[in-house]
Order: C-alpha cells, then structure tokens, then sequence
C-alpha cells in the first residue's frame, strides 16, 4: 500500500519536476523573445527618431526655399508681389446689359419678311 | 554499520545491538538534521545576500535614466519641429570582463582611428564597472564595432538634441550639452521650468514627453534670418539682429541676430560677437527713443498734436549745444519734430513735462530693469537714476542710455496697442491670457496718435521711413529710424554707426511691433547713405514685405485706411492728413 503510494508519489514528482524545467525553459524562451523584441522597438524607435528629424530638416522653410531658388527659372515663380493680392469686394460688378430691343425688333421684322428700309427709300422715291 | 553490530555475541549483544541501533538511528536524525538546517540556512543566507546586494545602475555618478533622459520636441506656433531628441548609441567599456586590453585597443582603433591610444589603454584597464568611450555615433559605426566581437565592449542608445532649423532660431532655443541638459537659450529654460524635475524623477523617458510649443514662427523666422544675413553682406555691417512680437498677446513672433551659431556643433556657440543683441546687448537707441518721449509728453497732456517748438537754433547746455542733424532751423509743428527728427524740438517736447516725470515715464515702461522673458541670456539695461537737465535732453533723443532691443520693441507694442504694456513671452499665449497681465502705460488717445506718428514718419515727404514704405507698400507699416552713433575712444563717432529701425504693421488695426537693428553699416552704393533708413529701414520694409501675407495680412492700396488714423486735430497741421 504504503510502496505503491510511494511509487506514484516519486511518478508524480518525476513528472512534476520535468514540469517545472519544461515550464522554466519555455519562460526562458520568452523572456529571451522578449529580450529580442525590446531591441526591435528600440531600434526601430531609434529609426523612428532619425526619419522623424529628416522629415522635419526637409519641412523647414530655411531647407525648402534654396530648392525654390534653384527652380525658379524652370517653374517661372516669383515671390508674391503686393500688386497680385485681389479680394472679392475688388472684383468689378457684372456690368449692364446693352439695350438690344431696337435691334432685336429690327431682326424679328426683317426674319418676317419686312425690310424697313423699303419704306424710308419708297417715301424718297427712289425705286 | 548495522553488520559489525551483528559480529558481537548475539546472548550479550541482543538487547546493546538494539540499543545501539536505536542510538545509532538517532544519530543519524540528528545529523540529518543539521545537514537540512544547514542546507537551509545557506539558501537562506544567499537569498538574503542576494536581496541586499544593491544594482549599480549609475553611470560614472549619474543615474542611467538622466543619461538617457529624453526632451521633449520644442514645436514653432504651427507644428513644425524646432528642435526633436533623436537616439544615438553611445560606446562604453566594462574594463573588469575585459581580457585583452591590447587586443582591444588595437581593434577599436580600426573603427575609431580618432581615439588617442594611451589614453584608450589607460581608460581600458582597471577594474571600473563602466567607463565611456566614445558618446553619440553613428549606427553605422556601432554596427562596425559590434562586428569586432570585444568583450566587456557594448553600447548604450542616449537621447541626442537636433536641431532641424540649423542656425535660424539658435538664440532663440539655445542649445543642450552632452548629458542632454539645457545651457542656453529655451532649454535652459525649460529645464529651470519642469523638464529637469521629471528627468529627475526618471519620468521623463520614451518619447511620452508633451512636446513645448513656442510662439515663433518658423517661416517668418525664416524671412528674418535670410533679411538680416543679406543686409550683413549688403551692408557690409559687422552685426544684424531683429526681433517681432505680436503686440496683444507679447509672443515674440521671430527673434534674430546674426552673428549666430549652430546649435547642433554647440561648441560654434563660443564663438566671439555670437551673442544674443536682441536681449544680451544694450545699445544707445538713438532717435528711435523719440516716440518713447512724444509718447511720455503725449500721455501726460503736457503737448498736443498742434504745438509749435522752436527748432531755429540748437540748445546750449553750459559748453555744450545740443543740434539737430540735417535740421530744418525753423519752428515746427510736433508731428514735424517727430517727422524730421528734430533733436532740438524733442528736447522742447521733453521739457514740457520736466525731467523728473520724464524719467518716471521711463520707470513706468520697465526701461531700468530686465524685461522679464524667458531667455536666460539677457542684459540689464544702462539708464542713470537721476536724470540731470542735459542728461534728460539727451536721453529725450536716446542718448547717455542703453537698452536692449527687446526694451525697444516691448515699448513699441505698448504704444501701438491701445497703451498696455505685456512683458515678451516666447510660449503661445492669446489674448485671454495676456489681458490679466496688460499693464497701462499711456492713454489710449496717446496711443492712436503715436500710431498717425509713425505712419506720417513712412509716407510723408521726407519722413525717414519713406525708404522701407517703397519695400512694403500697402501694409500700411509705420516706424521710426534711429541712427546712434557709437562712442570710439571716448567721442562719439560719425562713421561708426548703429542704426535701428523701429516700426508697427498694419498700423490701421496693428498686430505686430518689430525692431531691426544694423551695426556699423556702410553705404550700399554710392547713391544711399549710411543713415537708419537706408538700411534697417529697408531691410524692415522688405522683412515686413514677405512676411505680412504669412501672417494673414492682405495689402490694401486705399488712402481711406491712411486717412481713418488720422487725428482729428492733425488736419489743423496738415489739412490733407500727411
């Protein structure tokens, strides 16, 4: 009785001590994963940092205004001039429309087939 | 054991085997025991060993988390980075695990060919837990050294401030030294403020830091620094600096002064004259005072818009007569004093309210004491205590006293603002939260005629500013020469010049005062002169020219805005306004 319980006591602490390592390994792995996985951010934020600062050298006006210096013959730009700043109160109204009813009646009765010159040249007698 | 027992006579020996078996057993317990306790107690003993042994995480006497301290970015007014932390590594050596010290040496300079080698030897050998290298390389290098295999060698990534700006806002952020610590400038400051205190604490690590945002503007920064480079070419002057501020809020808009250095070699910052003028340097203002005096005399009612001063002859003190330079010799009207720059008619205008209330004035505009701004860098100002009857005419025309230009254009926002003074700040800040600190130096009345002033002084005929008003036509800018002439070997010199030019745009409904100052320039061609509206004011017309459509400010060709600042009493001088 007391052997057998012996038996399955040194089993089971057998299987738990293989357990126990099974598990310390396994730990291990992960911290070492870990470990690597801290290097990674780190050097990426590391990365990070120094795209972050060539980013912002290039956005800086002192770094982009040589680069429109250079160009400006082949782009034909030119720093704005006072003269080229307009606002909407400055745009003239639209004007008025020219009075067209005299012409407009004289093509409706020459469309109808009445030439009013006909008349003035009958009343002078001319043909 | 048990068989020797057995080898006495079983008769005798029966009951003493048992016995001594039982004897023996206990024995055994007892040596058991003591073996466990043992056992025990040395698990014990090296778990307590363990617990009190003390992790030296310091790094030659500082704490690991302040060497790899992180700042936080320092942001313009617009979210463009001014200054960033990138991450470097830095290369140390654990001089006890290193085995071969010549070895080492040896390979290290193949990387690093710069290292002395004695030196290096030296550093390498020993028992220290941690000595530097070399700080702050490049990742191509580490990866170099890495690939050399040395023992007890490694690296360790430190925050490095860069400055993307380069030199263009260098006084304005100063600069940080190898520890990632302010020594100048902003840093310096930030640091006194709370950046220090979470470094401290170990907080400030990560890039988790709320990044600082500065009332400047990198673009008009920008325009400023390239303006007064070219005018120290131009001009040939030996220095140039300039400074804007938003009159309501006191945000210094763009800051400048050349000779600068480049924060990013700290080192450059040694250099001779590259100091901060716009708030390390005092300087006689020369005739730009004059609006301070009119502004005084204005406000204390003792003159109005319509008085005559005597402008015929110069004024005697005891050996000395007081003249104006290319003067009129004529009576003058106020807005004429001011417009020709009449010494002689400033003087007759200081007058007027006496010199103690003059220099009281002076009190009340903080001109004898530090303005109270952010850079640590600043000078107190030269203005005597007492002003005697010649010393009040002098300093009425901005001579016998030194001031800063920050002094200059904080007193040029007050009396373009409506008449409150705001201390310069460097942090954003709008007009809710300057209010409370709005301090009244002169009435609002004043204030408007000072702003007719200086606008008259740019499109009047023959006002000084006519030469910057041709750069910047149609954003209504207004201002004030000052020519001062620098004292050589104990006389005031006519050559040697510091020209300032001190003006307000758009002086309809002003928003920002600005200051330029030229030291010793010489004349652009043959044509010009050496005087201030050659070449500060030019340079300010031309400054104002680029930045105004930056700052929102559209041009506006209309006399009509000319026409609304002027004062009704000033068409009694001239009937047309100007």
């Amino acid at each position: 009785m007391i052997r057998n319980l012996n038996i399955i006591l040194i089993f089971t602490s057998v299987l738990m001590l293989a357990g126990v390592y099974a598990l310390k390994f396994s730990i291990e792995n992960t911290a070492s994963e870990r470990t690597e996985l801290v290097a990674l951010i780190d050097s990426q934020e590391g990365e990070l940092s120094l795209v972050k600062a060539d980013e912002a050298v290039l956005s800086q006006p002192g770094h982009i205004e040589p680069i429109v210096r250079r160009h400006q013959l082949a782009l034909a730009i030119e720093p704005v001039k006072q003269e080229q700043f307009g606002a909407f109160d400055a745009l003239p109204m639209r004007p008025v429309k020219p009075n067209t009813a005299a012409m407009d009646s004289l093509f409706e009765s020459l469309e109808a087939g009445i030439d009013p010159i006909d008349a003035i040249l009958e009343l002078e007698g001319i043909e | 054991m048990a068989v020797t027992t057995e080898d006495f006579g079983p008769t005798i020996a029966l009951e003493g085997a048992r016995k001594a078996r039982g004897n023996l057993t206990q024995a055994r317990i007892r040596w058991m025991v003591l073996a466990l306790v043992l056992g025990f107690g040395l698990v014990g003993g090296r778990l307590i060993q363990l617990g009190m042994v003390e992790t030296d995480s310091a790094i030659e006497g500082q704490a690991r988390d302040v060497i790899t301290a992180t700042r936080p970015p320092i942001l313009d007014r617009n979210g463009l980075e001014m200054a960033v932390d990138i991450r470097v590594p830095s290369l140390f050596a654990e001089p006890r695990r290193i085995i071969d010290v010549e070895e080492a040496v040896r390979k290290l300079r193949t990387v690093l060919p710069d290292l002395d080698e004695d030196w290096l030897r030296n550093r390498l050998t020993g028992d220290k837990g941690f000595v530097w290298v070399q700080r702050e390389l490049s990742p191509a290098i580490q990866d170099r050294i890495m690939r050399l295999g040395i023992p007890g060698i490694d690296f360790i990534t430190e925050s490095k401030r860069f400055y993307p700006g380069m030199t263009e806002a260098s006084h304005i952020l100063g600069s940080t030294n190898i520890d990632n610590q302010g020594i100048s400038g902003i840093e310096k400051h930030m640091d006194g403020e709370d950046v220090a205190l979470l470094q401290d604490l170990g907080l400030a690590r990560g890039n988790a830091l709320a990044p600082v945002e500065l009332s400047v503007d990198m673009r008009v920064q920008h325009v400023m620094h390239e303006q007064l480079l070219d005018a120290m070419t131009r001009y040939q002057a030996i220095a140039a600096a300039g400074v804007m501020m938003d009159i309501h809020t006191g945000e210094i808009i763009a800051l400048a002064s050349i000779p600068d250095f480049n924060p990013n070699e700290p080192a450059t910052a040694l250099i001779k004259d590259s100091f901060n003028r716009i708030t390390a340097g005092i300087f006689e203002p020369g005739s730009t005072f004059k609006t301070v005096t009119m502004a005084a005399a204005l406000d204390a009612g003792t003159v109005r818009l319509t008085d005559q001063f005597d402008a015929r002859y110069g004024i005697r003190f005891g050996r000395f007569t007081i003249d104006d330079f290319h003067g009129k010799h004529r009576i003058l009207s106020l807005p004429e004093v001011y417009k020709y720059s009449s010494n002689v008619g400033t003087i007759r205008v200081m007058q007027t309210m006496g010199k103690e209330a003059y220099r009281a004035f002076l009190s009340r505009m903080k001109f004898d004491e530090r303005v109270e701004f952010e850079l640590p860098e600043m000078r107190v100002p030269a203005v005597p205590k007492e002003l005697s009857e010649v010393g009040a005419a002098t300093a009425s025309f901005g001579h016998g006293l030194s001031v800063s230009p920050l002094h200059l254009v904080t007193a040029y926002a007050a009396f373009v603002n409506g008449g409150n003074y705001i201390a310069p700040t460097l942090y954003k800040r709008d007009v809710a939260e300057a209010e409370p600190l709005y301090e009244r130096v002169i009435s609002a009345d004043a204030s408007a005629t000072i702003r007719y002033l200086m606008r008259l002084n740019a499109i009047s005929s023959g006002g000084s500013g006519s030469q910057m008003n041709k750069a910047a036509l149609g954003y209504r800018v207004g201002g004030k020469t000052g020519t001062a002439e620098k004292v050589v070997d104990g006389r005031y010199s006519s050559n040697k010049v510091t020209n300032f030019f001190a003006s307000a745009f758009p002086l309809d409904n002003p928003r920002y005062a600005m200051v330029i100052m030229i030291d010793e320039p010489k004349a652009e061609n043959p044509q010009s002169g050496t005087t201030a509206g050659w070449n500060a004011g030019t340079v300010t017309g031309r400054i104002v020219q680029r930045v105004a459509p930056m700052l929102g400010i559209a041009p506006d060709f209309s006399e009509l805005l000319d026409q609304q600042i002027v004062p009704p009493e000033a068409r009694r001088v001239f009937p047309e306004g100007y």
